[in-house]
């Protein structure tokens, strides 16, 4: 219930803001075109009067009549004078012009005439040139061919002979010619001047007396003329040209002329003609402008209109006059004013409905503006429609409403010739137009078009501004986009290849029409169609189309081939061991499924390497928490042992037992610290002092470290350490347990009495340093030496903690060094290597 | 009677165990089994040294370290399983002047306890008689005008050659010598198989002076460079 009442509040609301100014619009345009021409849109109190003598037209009118008055008055030529064919579109059905070539022939006679005389002429000295002629051909006749040439000469006579009958012929016709048009002119032709005066005067009089023939019936406008005292001319016995000026009943303009200005008399109040007193030419043509007469200070009377008197009234309300023909049909006179009034009345009816409109209308706009907010959401509304239409759908209904408007402007304006005008401003390369000529030109236009026009352009303008304001992504609801996101889920599916060979296809077949139609451009061009606007039409859209399409491909391109850069650059972070998330998702993009899956490859080895390092510092923990446990026992062990192996007076076995607990407490002490080490290093938590050191002086410190033991033991120590310093990126610390443990399973494992190989070689950016030796028992050549509590017997008996080469390697991975180790029958090789830095000065040295 | 020592563990047979072994060296021995027990025992005793285990119920290790720091300044040594570089730097950084890890030397045990009381009491604040011709580093102190060496205030006996290394040392407290060098110096020859030679010299004069020479605080090994005599940071 709630909603329909607002939904009709709304439809009423709009249709109240539609009607308010379509109305208004309307209206105004309305009284714009029909309003009287020489009335201002503001001049309101004149607007309504409906007097048709405040019409320009009017006073055209009787400017021109007028005028073709005072011809008759002076015997002028009539035409000559008054220049105007008709009295415009806005008579021409009703009115029309009497036939009046009379006039016009006159000159044409004498132009006939003297293409006569002239032709004549010509005949005449052909005629001299062909006797001289003859004359030669006789002289020089005596040394040719005398028989041809004797009937050459009489040929040619013969012709001479017709030729002069011919001329004479003509001659005749003219002669008859001038006797019928009755001019009496010829070669001699100054002496009849008189004559042919008289004959024009009567010409003109004749011309005359039908002008007054013809306009005298119109009793709408009733006229005296008279010259040098004496009635010319007049249609009614109820006006006289005098200066009093009387007119009869139901004729309010008086308009008269004594010879020396004009006065005119409207409604019983003379009207102010000629202003400061100078005529100025603008104001003949400019709609309001002055009046086209005699009398002004830069336009006086000639000598010949001094004598003329001339007065004329026009009705208040014209009437129709007509002329009954003998056979029962009827001939309408003159009439300008009567159509001119009816015109007017009728311009009025359309104008007080106009107004009307204007009125309505702009209550409408008032009463909507209080319901605006309604009226805002029906907008709202409207627009939602209008984001449902494809918005190549709208681009072709705007073309349309625009081509509509185009048309109406064009066919109401069509008569008044405006489009050539328009045709001519636009196109044409030598018609010059002032401002002043286009301001008059757009008037033309605002007072001609339809009203529908402008209303229509409106809402045109209010449905384009209603769908930017409200719908901010017109594009999203576009044919062409709806085929191309189409296209892209349908083509996610495909292989990556296939989608980039389509795209590939695609553009060549694009290329490939486009090349086509360009051949036929040319074609078109070279036959000659060259100002063919459609073909050019086609020329441009589709070298835009093509271009449009090239760049789509290419962005596309790029963009899969950026994506596979970064996809590598991925992969290589990965392989690197840099888990870090990407963030690129390359949503809608060729690469998008690829670098989906490389993300979740990632994300697994991330979570794998998490949970492994996880469970590394977890045993880490572990082992640091039993050594810990381990190690408090073992502390009262040692502390007590040692308080045993102090007390005097034990028995030699009691000391013996006393002598093997301390060995292995001590043995204990050592395993626990090696586990926690060993733990530490593998989970990479050792913390690491990386400093710059001499490979071989590590070496030879650890030897002479160890030197005591090394001399207590079976086996002898052979070094092979370069001069000059091996220097490498370590920590001293771990390294030197590193060879400790080494050489400490040297002494231990080796057979009695051989020797172990100390040696350190480089190549200049590898250092490798092996320990060789000989072992004791046979080595069991599966066994993977550096495995934790690996050693050489599997009894454990021996003193070591088992963990001496699980140690060695850790250290050397910790500190960036590789460890390896090989078995030759019974020898036992272990190298480390490290990279050498490379130091100029050191080299230089070297060298 | 000696002086007074206490001791703080909670386990009874290690705290047993010290005890045995100081009161053998002739000191008192006070045995507390937490933290709080210690602080009161403290309070109550004029006690001299105090050896602590870090890990202990009521009142751990470093918490009662702080506490006593706050009163008093005698020579605190902690006793604890954790050996790690990170947990010393830790104990010494809160306050303590010694860090022993467990499982401990007995033999070394009662020297740092001799020497840290020797130099608290009987030495006093070392730096009031401090001399331009006197080098202090930590336990060690060197004259150079008569080219003897104390450790603990006690003379070290030391042969020519070694008083010349520790002469070397002790005039460039920090610098890390390569053996040639030392070799050079010391014997004033060209150096020739020298790091054996070097090394000899410097495991003797270790065990003259390190309380434990085969973890040695003073003179150190830097792996593959050379050696140097350690300067240590707290030398009261």
């Amino acid at each position: 219930m709630d909603t329909k009442w607002k939904n009709r509040k709304k439809a009423i609301s709009f249709l109240i803001f539609f009607l308010g100014v379509s109305l208004t619009l309307g209206g105004l345009a309305g009284i714009i075109k029909n309003k009287p021409g020489r009335i201002r849109l503001w001049q309101a109190d004149q607007l309504f009067e409906g007097d048709y003598q405040q019409s320009y037209r009017f006073q055209e009118y009787i400017t021109g009549r007028f005028w073709s008055l005072l011809s008759m008055a002076t015997g002028y030529n009539l035409e000559s004078i008054c220049g105007y064919n008709g009295y415009g579109s806005y008579y021409r059905s009703f009115g029309g012009y009497e036939d009046n070539d009379w006039s016009d022939q006159l000159y044409v006679y004498e132009e006939e005439l003297e293409i006569y005389r002239e032709n004549l002429e010509n005949m005449q000295d052909n005629y001299e040139d062909m006797l001289e002629t003859l004359e030669e051909m006789q002289e020089g006749g005596s040394g040719g061919d005398a028989e041809n040439y004797s009937w050459e000469v009489e040929n040619y006579r013969a012709e001479i002979e017709a030729y002069k009958d011919e001329m004479e012929a003509y001659r005749a016709e003219m002669e008859n010619y001038r006797k019928e048009t009755g001019i009496y002119r010829d070669d001699a032709g100054s002496d009849q001047t008189e004559e042919k005066s008289a004959a024009f005067d009567q010409k003109k009089k004749e011309i005359a007396q039908k002008y007054h023939d013809w306009i005298k019936g119109d009793k709408n406008l009733i006229y005296s003329v008279s010259y040098d005292g004496k009635e010319l001319y007049a249609n009614s016995d109820h006006i006289k040209a005098d200066s009093e000026m009387t007119a009869p009943e139901g004729y309010n303009f008086l308009l008269y002329f004594d010879g020396e200005e004009v006065r005119i008399v409207k409604d019983g109040k003379e009207l102010e003609l000629y202003g400061d007193g100078y005529y100025r030419e603008e104001s003949d043509w400019q709609e309001g402008g002055g009046w086209y007469v005699p009398g002004y200070r830069n336009f006086p009377v000639s000598e010949t209109m001094k004598k003329a008197k001339i007065i004329l009234a026009a009705a208040e309300e014209p009437v129709l006059y007509m002329e009954g023909y003998g056979n029962g049909g009827s001939g309408q006179y003159d009439n300008s004013l009567y159509w001119m009034n009816y015109n007017c009345q009728t311009n009025q009816i359309l104008l007080k409905k106009d107004a009307l409109y204007l009125a309505l209308g702009i209550a409408l706009l008032f009463l909507a503006f209080f319901t605006r907010k309604n009226r805002w959401e029906a907008s709202g509304n409207i627009a939602g429609v209008q984001a449902k239409i494809w918005v190549e759908l709208k681009g072709l209904l705007l073309l349309g409403m625009l081509y509509l408007i185009f048309w109406i402007i064009r066919t109401s304006n069509l008569q008044e010739g405006w489009w050539q005008e328009l045709t001519e401003i636009y196109f044409s390369d030598y018609y010059y137009y002032s401002g002043e000529s286009l301001r008059n030109f757009g008037e033309q236009i605002l007072q001609n078009t339809h009203p529908a026009a402008w209303v229509l352009l409106f809402w045109t303008g209010w449905l384009i501004w209603n769908d930017l304001r409200y719908n901010k992504k017109i594009r999203k609801s576009s044919f062409t986009g709806k085929l191309y996101q189409a296209y892209s889920t349908k083509s996610i599916a495909w292989p990556l290849a296939r989608r980039m060979a389509n795209r590939s296809r695609i553009l060549l077949a694009a290329a490939a029409c486009y090349v086509l139609l360009m051949l036929v451009m040319a074609v078109q061009w070279c036959s000659g169609y060259r100002s063919t606007i459609a073909l050019a039409l086609l020329a441009f859209s589709g070298t835009a189309g093509f271009l449009v399409l090239a760049y789509l491909t290419g962005k596309k391109n790029v963009e899969t081939a950026r994506d596979m850069d970064t996809l590598t650059d991925c992969i290589g972070e990965i392989r690197n061991g840099n888990y870090t998330e990407v963030g690129e998702r390359f949503s809608g993009h060729d690469l998008e499924n690829a670098m989906a899956q490389l993300e979740d490859i990632r994300h697994g080895l991330e979570e794998a390497v998490a949970e492994q390092m996880r469970s590394q510092r977890m045993k880490v923990e572990l082992i640091a928490n039993v050594s810990h446990d381990i190690k408090t026992p073992l502390t009262s062990i040692i502390s007590y042992v040692q308080f045993l192996k102090q007390e005097e007076g034990l028995p030699e076995h009691i000391k013996d037992y006393v002598r093997i607990l301390d060995q292995k407490s001590q043995r204990l002490k050592n395993m626990v610290q090696d586990v926690f080490a060993v733990s530490k290093a593998a989970s990479g938590e050792l913390p690491m002092h990386m400093e710059a050191l001499d490979f071989g002086k590590l070496l030879c410190q650890t030897l002479a470290d160890m030197e005591e033991q090394i001399e207590g033991s079976e086996v002898s120590f052979r070094t092979e350490l370069p001069r000059i310093p091996v220097m490498i990126m370590a920590d001293g610390q771990r390294m030197y347990r590193v060879f400790q443990n080494l050489f400490q399973n040297a002494i231990q494992y080796s057979l009695p009495g051989s020797r172990v190989y100390v040696s350190l070689k480089t190549d200049g950016t590898m250092a490798v340093a092996s320990v060789k030796n000989a072992s004791r028992m046979e080595i069991d050549k599966e066994k993977d030496f550096a495995e934790r509590f690996a050693r050489g017997d599997q009894s454990r008996t021996d003193g070591g903690s088992g963990l001496g080469l699980s140690i060695a390697q850790s250290f050397t991975e910790a500190c960036g060094g590789e460890f390896s180790w090989e078995t030759d029958a019974d020898l036992f090789v272990v190298k480390v290597s490290f990279g050498v830095i490379v130091d100029d000065q050191k080299h230089f040295s070297a060298v | 009677m000696g002086e007074c020592v206490l001791v703080v563990d909670d386990d009874r047979e290690i705290v047993k165990a010290i005890a045995i072994l100081l009161e053998g060296e002739g000191y008192q021995v006070l045995r507390a089994y937490d933290g709080l027990q210690a602080l009161d025992l403290l309070s109550s005793h004029p006690v001299r040294l105090v050896l602590i285990d870090v890990m202990m119920p009521k009142l751990d290790g470093l918490s009662a370290l702080m506490r006593i720091r706050e009163r008093q300044n005698i020579p605190v040594i902690i006793l604890s399983a954790k050996g790690e570089d990170s947990d010393k730097v830790l104990g010494l950084s809160m306050g303590a002047d010694d860090y022993v890890a467990k499982p401990y030397n007995p033999q070394e045990l009662a020297a740092r306890v001799k020497s840290h009381l020797r130099r608290y009491t009987s030495l006093g604040d070392i730096h009031t008689r401090s001399r331009e011709s006197e080098i202090v580093n930590g336990r060690l102190c060197y004259k150079t005008d008569e080219r003897v060496l104390y450790a603990d205030g006690e003379a070290v006996r030391l042969t020519a050659t070694e008083t010349k290394i520790v002469d070397l040392f002790m005039r460039n407290l920090g610098r890390v010598f390569p053996a040639e060098e030392i070799y050079r110096r010391v014997w004033e020859e060209e150096a020739f198989a020298s790091e054996n030679t070097v090394m000899v010299h410097i495991r003797r004069i270790r065990e003259k002076l390190e309380l434990n020479p085969k973890e040695p605080e003073y003179i150190k090994v830097v792996w593959g460079i050379g050696y140097k005599m350690e300067k240590q940071e707290k030398s009261n």
